[in-house]
This record gives C-alpha cells, sequence and structure tokens, in this order.
C-alpha cells in the first residue's frame, strides 16, 4: 500500500539534481551560491567557537535559548519571503504522482535536510549544546536534543509553506514577495541595535526571556540538555516531551495540508468563484481631494503608495531611512539637527522618475496630455500627492530630532532648511522624470531595468547635487545665521524664507519640466516600458 | 480641411535600428466603418497603430485623425480618439471602477458623468461583479473588457483596438463584439488589428492587409476577398504563404502506430 519503491531516496536525489541544475543555469549564479556557502560555514564555525568559548558562563542559556528561537523564527518567515527558493516545497509540483501522505512527508522532509539552511542550523544547534552541556549524560540528550531541534525547524518551514501555498503562488504572496528584503533591513537595524543596547547593558537582560523560551520548541530541546547538565531530570524529560510533541504537530499540520492540496483543484480557478468583496476604502479620500485633474492624479498617487509593492517598498524605505538617520544619531549622542533634513531629502527622492513608476501604464496618462498645461497640472498633482505626507513627515522628524537634542532655537532654521530642499528635490526631480525616465520592472529586487542602470544614475545623482546646489542660498543664509556675530537672532526668519524658497523652485522646476513632458510623451512611453 | 476619411496616413515609416518595422505606409479609412487591420504577427500592426495614435513618434509620415494633425494638434485629435494598446499595462493597483473613474476624469468629463457611464460599462461589459476588484486579479479578458470600457467612456469618434480579442473567452468576445456593433452602428468608426481571419470577415466592412510593413491590399471586405473563397484564401495568397504545404516529413505523426 505504502508503495514498493522507498521514496526517501528519490527525493533526496531530486533534491541534489535540482540544486546542480539551478547552479548549471548561470556562473553568476554558481558563483553565489558558493560564496554563501563559503560565508555560511565559516560564519557557522565561528559561532560555534563562539558559543563553545561561552561554555560555562551564567548566561550561556539565555544566549543560546534566544538564538535557537531566532533561528526557527527564521525558519518559519522563510519560506514566506522566498517561495521559489526551494522547489520541492511546492507540493502542488507531484500533484500528478501517485504518491501516499505518509512516506511523502517522510521524504520531503529528510530532502529538506539537504542545504546549506539545515548545515548552519545544525552547527548552531551543535555549538548551543556545547555551550550548556556539563557531563556525559548532558552530551548524549545534547545528540537527541539537536535532531529534534533541526526537524522541529525543517518541519516547521515546511508547514507554513503548505499551509500558505494558495498565498504564495498567488498575486498576494509574490507582493510580499518584493517586500520581505525591506522587512530583513528594518529587522537588521532593530537586531543591531538591540544588540547595541544589550552590549552596553549586561547578559542578564535576557534572563526573563529565557525563563519562558527554554520551554517553548525547538529552544526547549537545548533546554532538556541544560536541565540535564542541573541535574533535574524531570524538567529535562518534559522539555524533551515537549519538542517531540511539536514535532509530531507539525507533522500532522503539514502532511492534512498536504493532502488537502493533493487533492483538491488548485487556487487559479477556486479563485475565479470567490465572491468579490472589496469595499471602497477611499470614497472618503476622494472628497478631501481638490476637484478635477489634480485631485484624480493625487488619488491615483496616493492609492498606489499604499497598493503598488514596489512604490510602498521605496516609500517604507525612504519613510524608515528618513527617520532612522536623524533620530538614531540624536538617541546615540552623535547628532546634529541638521541630519533632520534627511527625511525631506529621502522623501524628495519619490518625486524622480515619477512615469517609471507608472511602468507601461503610462499610456494611459499620455492620452490625456495634450498640452504642456496638461502636463503641468499631472506633474503638479503629483507633487502634491508627495507633499501630502512629505510636508507632515518632514516636519514631525525635525521637532522630534530637535526635542531629542534640545536644541530649540535652532528648529526654525532647520525647518526652513528642510522644505527648501524638499522643493528642490520636487523641482529636479519634476525635471529629470520627463528628461530621465527609466523602466523598472515589476518582478523581483530590482530598481532598474537592464541597460538603463546609466539613465538612473544621471537621473538621482545628477538631481540630488543639482538639489543641493539648488539649496545654496537657503545653505549659505543658514551658515551665515550660525557664523556671522548677530546673525543668531536672524534664524527665525530662515523658517519663512525657505518655505518660500522652496515653494517657487518647486513651482518653477514644474513650469520647465510641463512642455519638456508633453512634448517628450512617445520617448517617455519608450522608456518606461521596458520592465 | 473637412474631409470624409476617419484617418489619413501619409508615407509612414519606422524603423528600429536595422528592422524597418513600418515601410512607407499611404491608407485612407473611411469613417463610420468597422475596420480590420489584418496580418501575420511581425507585420507592423501594433507599431502602425502606436503611431496613428500618438503613442509612438513616427521617423517619416503624417498622420491624420478626423482631419486633424496627430503630431501637430493633438488637443484635437487626443480627445476625438479612445485607444487600447496590446502588451502595454493598465493601472492594475485600482480596482475596475477605480480604473474607469481615474479614466475619465482625467479627460476632464465631470465626476458625476463619469460614474454614471462607467456603471453602465461595467455593466453592458458584465464586470459589474468585479467592479471592486482590482485590475492585477483579472483575466485575459477581463482586462481586454475593462481597457475597451475606459476607451469608450469619453464617447470617442474613433476607436483604435489592438488585438481586442486574443486570449479572449468565447462569452467575453460576444459582449465585446455586441458593444462594438452597438457603438459603429451610431456612425463610430471603429480600427482594430486581428490575425484571426473569421472574426475579421464576420465583423469588419473595411480591410486593410498588411505584411513586412507594407499595406499590400485595402478595400471593402468583398474587394479584398476577390475571387477567393475566403478572407483567409485572400489573405494567404496576398501575404505569398498559398502554396505552403505542411510537407512529407511528419508522415509518421498519427494513425496510432508508433
Amino acid at each position: 500500500m505504502t508503495g514498493e519503491t522507498n521514496l526517501t531516496p528519490v527525493f533526496v536525489r531530486l533534491k541534489l539534481s535540482l540544486l546542480r541544475n539551478g547552479l548549471r543555469q548561470s556562473g553568476g549564479r554558481r558563483a553565489a551560491y558558493v560564496a554563501s556557502a563559503v560565508v555560511v560555514v565559516l560564519f557557522g564555525a565561528l559561532q560555534l567557537l563562539g558559543l563553545i568559548a561561552l561554555h560555562g558562563n551564567r548566561h550561556a542559556l539565555s544566549v543560546v535559548v534566544l538564538l535557537v528561537a531566532v533561528l526557527a523564527l527564521g525558519w518559519t518567515v522563510m519560506p514566506l519571503f522566498f517561495p521559489s527558493g526551494d522547489e520541492t516545497l511546492d507540493p502542488t509540483r507531484l500533484v500528478m504522482l501517485p504518491l501516499r501522505p505518509r512516506p511523502l512527508v517522510r521524504a520531503l522532509l529528510t530532502a529538506s535536510l539537504v542545504g546549506i539552511g539545515p548545515l548552519f542550523t545544525l552547527l548552531l544547534l551543535a555549538g548551543s549544546v556545547i555551550a550548556v552541556a556539563h557531563g556525559g549524560t548532558a552530551y548524549a540528550v545534547g545528540v537527541v536534543a539537536v535532531v529534534l531541534g533541526l526537524l522541529v525547524c525543517v518541519a516547521l518551514a515546511r508547514a507554513v509553506a503548505a499551509a500558505n501555498i494558495r498565498l504564495l503562488t498567488s498575486r498576494k504572496g509574490r507582493d510580499l514577495a518584493v517586500l520581505s528584503g525591506l522587512v530583513i533591513a528594518i529587522g537588521a537595524q532593530l537586531v543591531n541595535f538591540g544588540a547595541q543596547h544589550l552590549g552596553s547593558s549586561g547578559l542578564s537582560q535576557l534572563d526573563p526571556l529565557a525563563d519562558v523560551l527554554k520551554w517553548v520548541p525547538p529552544a526547549s530541546a537545548i533546554g532538556a540538555v541544560d536541565s540535564v547538565s542541573d541535574g533535574s531530570y524531570g524538567v529535562a524529560a518534559l522539555q524533551l516531551a515537549l519538542t517531540a510533541g511539536a514535532l509530531m504537530l507539525l507533522l500532522a499540520v503539514w502532511s492534512r495540508h498536504l493532502t488537502r492540496l493533493m487533492t483538491s483543484p488548485d487556487g487559479s480557478t477556486l479563485q475565479a468563484a470567490e465572491p468579490a468583496a472589496r469595499e471602497r476604502t477611499a470614497g472618503g479620500l476622494a472628497r478631501l481631494l481638490p476637484a478635477g485633474r489634480t485631485g484624480t492624479v493625487m488619488e491615483r498617487s496616493l492609492r498606489y503608495i499604499w497598493r503598488d509593492p514596489k512604490t510602498k517598498a521605496a516609500w517604507v524605505t525612504s519613510l524608515a531611512i528618513g527617520l532612522i538617520v536623524p533620530v538614531f544619531n540624536a538617541l546615540q549622542g552623535t547628532g546634529s539637527i541638521y541630519f533632520a533634513c534627511f527625511a525631506a531629502g529621502m522623501l524628495g527622492i519619490q518625486m524622480y522618475n515619477q512615469f517609471g513608476q507608472d511602468t507601461s501604464a503610462f499610456w494611459m496618462v499620455a492620452t490625456t496630455i495634450s498640452s504642456a498645461h496638461d502636463a503641468y497640472v499631472e506633474l503638479r498633482g503629483r507633487a502634491l500627492a508627495l507633499l501630502v505626507i512629505t510636508l507632515p513627515y518632514a516636519t514631525l522628524v525635525t521637532v522630534v530630532t530637535t526635542a531629542m537634542l534640545g536644541d530649540w532655537p535652532r528648529l526654525p532654521e532647520v525647518l526652513g532648511l528642510s522644505f527648501a530642499l524638499l522643493g528642490a528635490m520636487l523641482a529636479t526631480g519634476a525635471w529629470t522624470s520627463a528628461r530621465f525616465p527609466y523602466s523598472i520592472p515589476q518582478e523581483g529586487y530590482k530598481n532598474v531595468a537592464p541597460g538603463q542602470a546609466g539613465l538612473a544614475w544621471i537621473s538621482i545623482f545628477g538631481g540630488m547635487v543639482s538639489a543641493a546646489l539648488l539649496s545654496a542660498p537657503v545653505i549659505v543664509a543658514t551658515i551665515w545665521a550660525n557664523v556671522a556675530q548677530d546673525g543668531g537672532q536672524w534664524g527665525w526668519l530662515l523658517l519663512p524664507a525657505g518655505a518660500a524658497y522652496g515653494a517657487g523652485i518647486t513651482l518653477a522646476g514644474l513650469r520647465l519640466a510641463a512642455p519638456r513632458t508633453a512634448a517628450r510623451l512617445p520617448e517617455i512611453l519608450t522608456a518606461v516600458s521596458k520592465g | 480641411m473637412v474631409s470624409t476619411a476617419a484617418v489619413r496616413v501619409q508615407g509612414l515609416w519606422k524603423r528600429f535600428g536595422q528592422q524597418v518595422a513600418v515601410a512607407g505606409i499611404d491608407l485612407e479609412l473611411p469613417a463610420g466603418k468597422f475596420i480590420g487591420l489584418v496580418g501575420p504577427n511581425g507585420a507592423g500592426k501594433t507599431t502602425t497603430l502606436s503611431m496613428v495614435t500618438g503613442l509612438l513618434r513616427p521617423d517619416q509620415g503624417s498622420v491624420e485623425v478626423v482631419g486633424h494633425d496627430v503630431w501637430r494638434d493633438p488637443v484635437a485629435v487626443k480627445a476625438r480618439i479612445g485607444v487600447l494598446p496590446e502588451g502595454l499595462r493598465l493601472f492594475e493597483r485600482l480596482s475596475g471602477r477605480e480604473l474607469l473613474g481615474y479614466s475619465g476624469r482625467l479627460r476632464g468629463l465631470p465626476g458625476a458623468e463619469v460614474d454614471k457611464r462607467a456603471t453602465q460599462l461595467l455593466d453592458v461589459l458584465d464586470l459589474a461583479g468585479a467592479q471592486h476588484k482590482l485590475v492585477v486579479d483579472y483575466s485575459t479578458g477581463m482586462r481586454k473588457k475593462i481597457g475597451l470600457a475606459a476607451a469608450l467612456l469619453h464617447n470617442p469618434e474613433v476607436l483604435f483596438l489592438d488585438e481586442p480579442f486574443e486570449g479572449v473567452d468565447p462569452v467575453s468576445a460576444q459582449t465585446i463584439r455586441g458593444v462594438l456593433e452597438r457603438y459603429t452602428a451610431s456612425g463610430a468608426t471603429v480600427v482594430f488589428s486581428s490575425h484571426v481571419m473569421e472574426l475579421v470577415e464576420s465583423l469588419c466592412d473595411w480591410v486593410a492587409v498588411m505584411a513586412a510593413g507594407r499595406i499590400r491590399a485595402h478595400g471593402t471586405l468583398a474587394e479584398v476577398r476577390g475571387e477567393a473563397a475566403s478572407l483567409q484564401q485572400a489573405f494567404l495568397e496576398l501575404v505569398g504563404a498559398g502554396g505552403r504545404d505542411t510537407g512529407s516529413n511528419l508522415d509518421w505523426l498519427g494513425g496510432g502506430a508508433r
């Protein structure tokens, strides 16, 4: 009944072939794989050494339990962000084959132990056991703990992938994948910040967290090793049983999803039958915006910030960096109040390559622009949509940074400088949007279509340098206010002056960009349609 | 200049690098007709339609739509034409209804009127049930229909459709057909490209045959068809593919024997 041939070696070989063939596809991919393998092995070996060095430390358990928990979290989210990373993860590919769930689960589980990720996990788990184990019994339990921990991690990834395969192969899943890089980048920032914080205030802070985590699988397996070292065998048995139970549960969940996936029609046919229930959330938004082309353009731009994964990722990056740079610098005491201008500068970048953000849908805009005035209203609408978010945000970041540094007298001049810089970015952004448009591919992580990287560099860097030059009068005035004998008492004047300068230069930039846009519609469309 | 031609093309050329996509087209399309632009893949149909609708700049030549030059008088032309291009995206992160609202308002129609027309178009095109779904989740047929609705919303005099039936299921195709027939019956002009001859034959009263960047024949359906049994036959002769046999190399194919 369970099949005449043993499936496990077949799937392990399949995994190896997929790996090999994937590498054969391109030299770059092979190099990337080998490099990442080397890095992982080196990193794994280093942390192994580090964990061995931790042996005997009072906080060793807290550290390793937390590490294992973070690792398990990584295994959980990995399939959500990189669904195409492992083709054997998608069981729907096997749907035409006559397979029974039990041997299939066993085979897939074994196959997924092949790879860099499991190797790294193995190293980390082994290191964790060495860090906390004392005595022969503890090491013996440690071996069991490593095996259990590794299996739980892998089963976790598989169960999550199987449960979400509908999501992962759908449009929403692909949208999620575009955002994943961002989540990882911000997560890394937070980890970095947390590590610095720990470095300054000691490992003992981890202890309460570890007290909980040592009962949560798969970290509970490491907890068991520690318990055995302490001589509390009952606790250890409980922790091991908890881990084994978690493994059984995960396998059961995975097996159930797998069976359902293999025996029911796939998502693409089901989707059509779903009722289209999507309420109109933006109805209120439209009423607040001006009528005519301006409001229409603003509404679409604002909707796209939220709905288009590429645009959203770009905005979140700008918002995060615009906040993190001034605020973290202020937190660490190395900050200058002028870092607050970062918010305006980062958000101003969103004005660049406006039409590239439309992709080839720009034709819909192009067919409705028949004069320089139309183009002016179009560009102005986009700039206004940007300002709706940027103006309050840049103001907020500036005020927060000022509050953290307690440098209130300088608030007006920094705000003025921010507004002038923002105006210059909008002006140069509008102009380069018309002059140097380029395609943004909708799939994957690239933000420039092949062959247009030069164009993108000219657009962004040329634009930023020009923006800096354009804000020079306000920068000079700020320097004067700080250097001159009685300049300080004129500092407040920089707020209205900077705001007026920014507004004026934006209008001038839009006026210059509009006729260029109107005259170059077909060329712009060609340039942005390569993605 | 007052003219009865919906579209007048003179000496139209377009090169992409070494390749000549459109090699000197002169064409006059009569107003109030259902016009088919037919040709094999790569004949230059999309390039021609893009140039006629102002989405691609020709290397040479002039295009007039209802008497106005496309490149010198875009204000007059853009308000009078509707376009459904092939291979270009829509603003797919809008719902069907939002897309129509956006498109109509960009063209300067009053909001209430846009909403009224959008409701009717969604209804007629059988999209009312999916109107709040994002266009990115639409099927090919639904995309063509919502594109058609956006192209019709401002009631253009001339409608240009590039492969409107490509990848469209029979039900959607019939719906599109019904709307287009009603539209031309009111005196408007439809110009559409296709490589499906049966479709062109059953829909159009005027045809232009294109191959390798040139117009090979044009005129009423009967004129172009001439002596041939069907438009398909006439077309194959025109583009010089009439006598090609599938050959005897596949003599093993079929028949059940291995």
